[in-house]
């Protein structure tokens, strides 16, 4: 295709975007170019010169170049520019009644109106219209257009209308209808209720032209994942669907290299995984399908593989068959011992999903996962953390743990970071071999990645260095047991006080503030004030987030307090956050100034030792002040008055009306001179 | 062990084809994303492509997307999966990265039996009839047609209706 159909100008734009060299020069080619657009949409109100049509006019008379308007208006959007200018002249082709026209307006309206634009609701008359039309056509760019511009508001105009196309004559417009009735469902699930698409999918599934069949399997997977129930009764059905399909009983036009309709394989397979989930009867009927699918798609292509392997894959979702499973596990050993890395990379998904109801298949397959472990391509080592964290046991959980926080360390990737952090969370809790080590885990993943630990994390660190397990290892004594472990982050805390001071994590300076502030006390490297010092220089670092430096002053409170006498280092830094912005903070402080100067004997029982887990009594009458209240009235000091309950005072002032919400409906009088 | 379940499902949100310079020569979204987040996207997931060499795998993670690609002599052709919304936040991406990989190149011999033979170029000009092809193969994000015949029998009415309105109207 030479391009010859193309105006001259657009042409030359096009040569000019194939030719550029750089980003900023293909930014200026486009902006020049919305420039020559604007100026055509606006043109001039009068004609040009002897009559001849202005700018503006040619738009709207020559349809031709209206539409290539249209295609320009498209590159530039999709070149990272902006031609809303120019989006009401693509509603206005929609309205076309040559159909390329109508495509091409609609297309832009789809690639350029965000789903809060007012002009995709102009679009509704169309859409009627186009959808009710006797041309196919027509009828299908309605659908197409339902499917990506209808929104909520717009849904009760056309559903009906999309429904009927569901028995229209053509296959193109079946196929295209239940996908578009299944995005109103989406869209606006009022309008078209569950049990409306559903009551039309039993029909669309057989159809009698397997292409709309195929398409409905889209919305059977979609709505079947997210409750399978409605569906277990289409199981037989999608079971003769998918032997018919396997045995080559489908026109040959759905051949794909060899394979019968391999897509269309893949999602019955992968429906009959989530119908035959946690389902042991609905698993029995798909057992012989599924064996029997697996070996014909064993043919070495591609598309074969993928058949495979989303058997593979459901065999091991569903109810477990033994024989099934040996099968499922030989494709698997067969794809990862392959050269191909697409494959390996199959065999790495699979043996994740395999291991994690049936660990023994793991076994075989140590070697070659240290080795993806190791590859060079990134995407096969990400495969090989998710197998991994798949297949972590108490056994192996160190080891597992060590690849995770590596990745984490070696990463730039924020998305893997964060994925990683939050399953590190999850096996250390379920799989540590001791509290030592998952408090010094749990530290370290603080450390690398502290902004992506929700804070439940660090909450359970503490309880746990503070409650303690309840049991000590091998059965010891578990109060001593308890002391170690809090001796132990207490060591690990401190040194890290007094270690570098890189910019540490939030997290991790709160969850260390507090366990020194409990613990210091146990340290045998760190005496209570070399502790003391580090917290007080840490509080002084400029960029502490203030929650960070409540839980530091509270630190510094609770030593003090054990100290038995304030330093001179501490005295100031809590002279100094008497002036804080934050108000609690300077009340913290404030008070425990004046605790520390007039009582204080009382630190003791205000910041008591180890006492974390104890409640904190509250008297709610303060009976520990009857005496000061007594001794005050004997004085002569006024009773207590309770003030006047005044919500039912409705006449007093201000014009609050009797009933509550009623508007004072009466004008005011007007003003007199 | 049974790790918590999550529900799986899947939909394509972007298909994109881009050359090796990481210029767009089409995009197509099956999700609402605004034009700066598209801009970023595409060009970091064309640098991550061409940073690959061709003996790894076509598959990749970006941002929570699965990425299948695929690289036909100067143009790149991507698409980008996720869970399908209905499944919710914490729906797990059951995507079948083979499959969606002979995807692309069932697309491309469409396009290939559309235009005899197609190339960037091809795609440069005649930009809306491809997204038209495209849109008999894939729709709402789902892929609902790729029986070669039944995607050209409208493209091929499509154009035959356009070259006699052509006629028509000056």
């Amino acid at each position: 295709m030479s391009g010859m159909h193309l105006s001259k100008e657009f042409f030359e734009l096009l040569k000019a975007i194939g030719e550029s060299k750089s980003k900023q020069e293909e930014d200026r080619i486009i902006a020049r170019e919305v420039a020559v657009l604007k100026k055509k949409l606006e043109g001039t109100k009068k004609s040009g010169p002897a009559g001849s049509p202005g700018p503006q006019n040619q738009l709207a008379t020559n349809k031709k170049k209206a539409k290539e308007f249209l295609v320009r208006l498209l590159y530039v959007e999709m070149l990272g520019h902006d031609g809303s200018f120019g989006y009401i002249k693509a509603v206005e082709l929609a309205a076309s009644s040559s159909i390329i026209h109508k495509r091409t307006g609609y297309l832009v309206c789809a690639a350029c109106l965000s789903p809060e634009h007012e002009f995709r609701f102009m679009l509704v008359n169309q859409m009627q219209r186009d959808l009710a039309s006797s041309h196919v056509l027509e009828v299908c760019a309605a659908l197409i257009a339902v499917t990506n511009l209808i929104t909520a508001d717009m849904a009760p105009a056309v559903h009906t209308e999309v429904g009927k196309a569901l028995d229209h004559q053509a296959e193109t417009v079946r196929k295209k209808a239940i996908i578009a009735l299944h995005r109103l469902h989406q869209i606006a699930p009022d309008v078209v209720t569950r049990s409306d698409v559903i009551e039309r999918l039993r029909k669309v599934l057989c159809d009698r032209d397997p292409a709309v069949m195929g398409a409905s399997l889209n919305v059977i997977d979609s709505m079947a994942a997210v409750d399978p129930i409605p569906f277990k009764d289409l199981i037989a059905s999608l079971i003769s669907i998918l032997k018919q399909v396997c045995e080559r009983r489908l026109p040959d036009a759905f051949e794909y290299h060899k394979v019968p309709a391999p897509w269309i394989q893949m999602k019955l397979v992968r429906i009959l995984a989530t119908l035959g989930k946690n389902d042991a009867q609905a698993s029995n009927g798909m057992y012989e399908i599924l064996s029997d699918c697996l070996k014909r798609a064993d043919v070495g292509v591609n598309a074969g593989y993928a058949v495979m392997y989303e058997c593979v894959r459901t065999i091991t979702t569903i109810y477990p068959n033994p024989t099934l499973l040996d099968a499922a596990a030989d494709a698997i050993s067969r794809l990862l011992g392959s050269r191909a890395q697409n494959l390996r990379y199959l065999g790495l998904t699979g043996l994740a999903g395999i291991v994690e109801g049936h660990p023994k298949y793991a076994a075989a397959h140590q070697m070659a996962v240290i080795e993806c472990l190791e590859d060079t391509d990134e995407t096969i080592q990400r495969k090989t953390l998710d197998l991994l964290y798949k297949m972590t046991n108490p056994v192996n959980v160190e080891f597992v743990v060590d690849k995770l926080l590596l990745f984490i360390r070696t990463s730039q990737d924020l998305y893997l970071r964060k994925t990683l952090t939050s399953r590190i969370c999850t096996i250390a809790e379920r799989f540590a071999p001791s509290n030592a080590w998952y408090v010094k885990t749990i530290t370290e993943l603080f450390e690398i990645s502290g902004e992506f630990v929700s804070p439940a994390v660090a909450q359970n660190l503490m309880s746990l260095i503070a409650e303690g397990s309840g049991e000590g290892e091998d059965g010891e004594e578990s109060e001593e047991a308890d002391m170690l472990l809090r001796q132990h982050a207490v060591e690990i805390y401190a040194a890290k006080l007094a270690g570098p001071k890189a910019r540490l994590p939030r997290v991790l300076v709160e969850t260390m503030a507090w366990v020194l502030g409990e613990y210091a006390y146990l340290s045998a490297s760190y005496t209570l004030d070399d502790i003391l010092v580090k917290l007080c220089e840490y509080s002084t670092t400029p960029t502490l987030d203030i929650t960070t430096r409540k839980f530091l002053i509270t630190a510094i409170q609770k030593l003090v307090a054990q100290l038995g006498q304030c330093p001179s280092h501490a005295a100031s830094v809590i002279d100094a956050y008497t002036k804080s912005k934050d108000v609690d903070l300077q009340q913290r402080c404030m008070e425990f100034q004046a605790i520390l100067t007039t009582a204080p004997h009382l630190l003791g029982e205000i910041l008591p030792v180890d006492a974390s887990c104890e409640d904190v009594g509250v008297d709610e009458n303060l009976s520990f002040l009857d005496g000061f209240v007594a001794e005050a009235l004997q004085n002569g000091a006024r009773e207590y008055e309770k003030p006047e309950d005044d919500d039912d005072d409705d006449d007093a002032g201000g014009g609050y009306a009797a009933s509550a919400g009623a508007f004072k409906m009466t004008p005011y009088e007007k003003p007199t001179s | 062990v049974h790790f918590p379940t999550k529900p799986r499902s899947k939909m394509i949100s972007f298909i994109l084809m881009v050359n090796k310079q990481g210029q767009t020569r089409l995009s197509s979204y099956y999700q609402w994303m605004p034009m700066e987040e598209r801009v970023a996207l595409e060009s970091e997931i064309i640098r991550k492509c061409l940073s690959r060499s061709e003996l790894q795998c076509s598959f990749l993670e970006y941002r929570g997307f699965k990425v299948i690609y695929r690289r036909y002599a100067s143009l790149f052709f991507i698409v980008g999966t996720k869970a399908d919304i209905d499944a919710g936040k914490g729906a797990e991406n059951n995507e079948n990265e083979m499959g969606m990989l002979e995807f692309i190149h069932s697309l491309v011999e469409t396009m290939d039996k559309w235009a005899g033979s197609i190339c960037e170029l091809d795609i440069m000009y005649q930009l809306e009839e491809v997204h038209f092809l495209l849109d008999e193969m894939v729709m709402n994000g789902y892929v609902v047609e790729t029986n070669k015949a039944n995607i050209l029998r409208p493209i091929d009415l499509l154009e035959r209706e356009a070259k006699t309105a052509d006629g028509m109207f000056r």
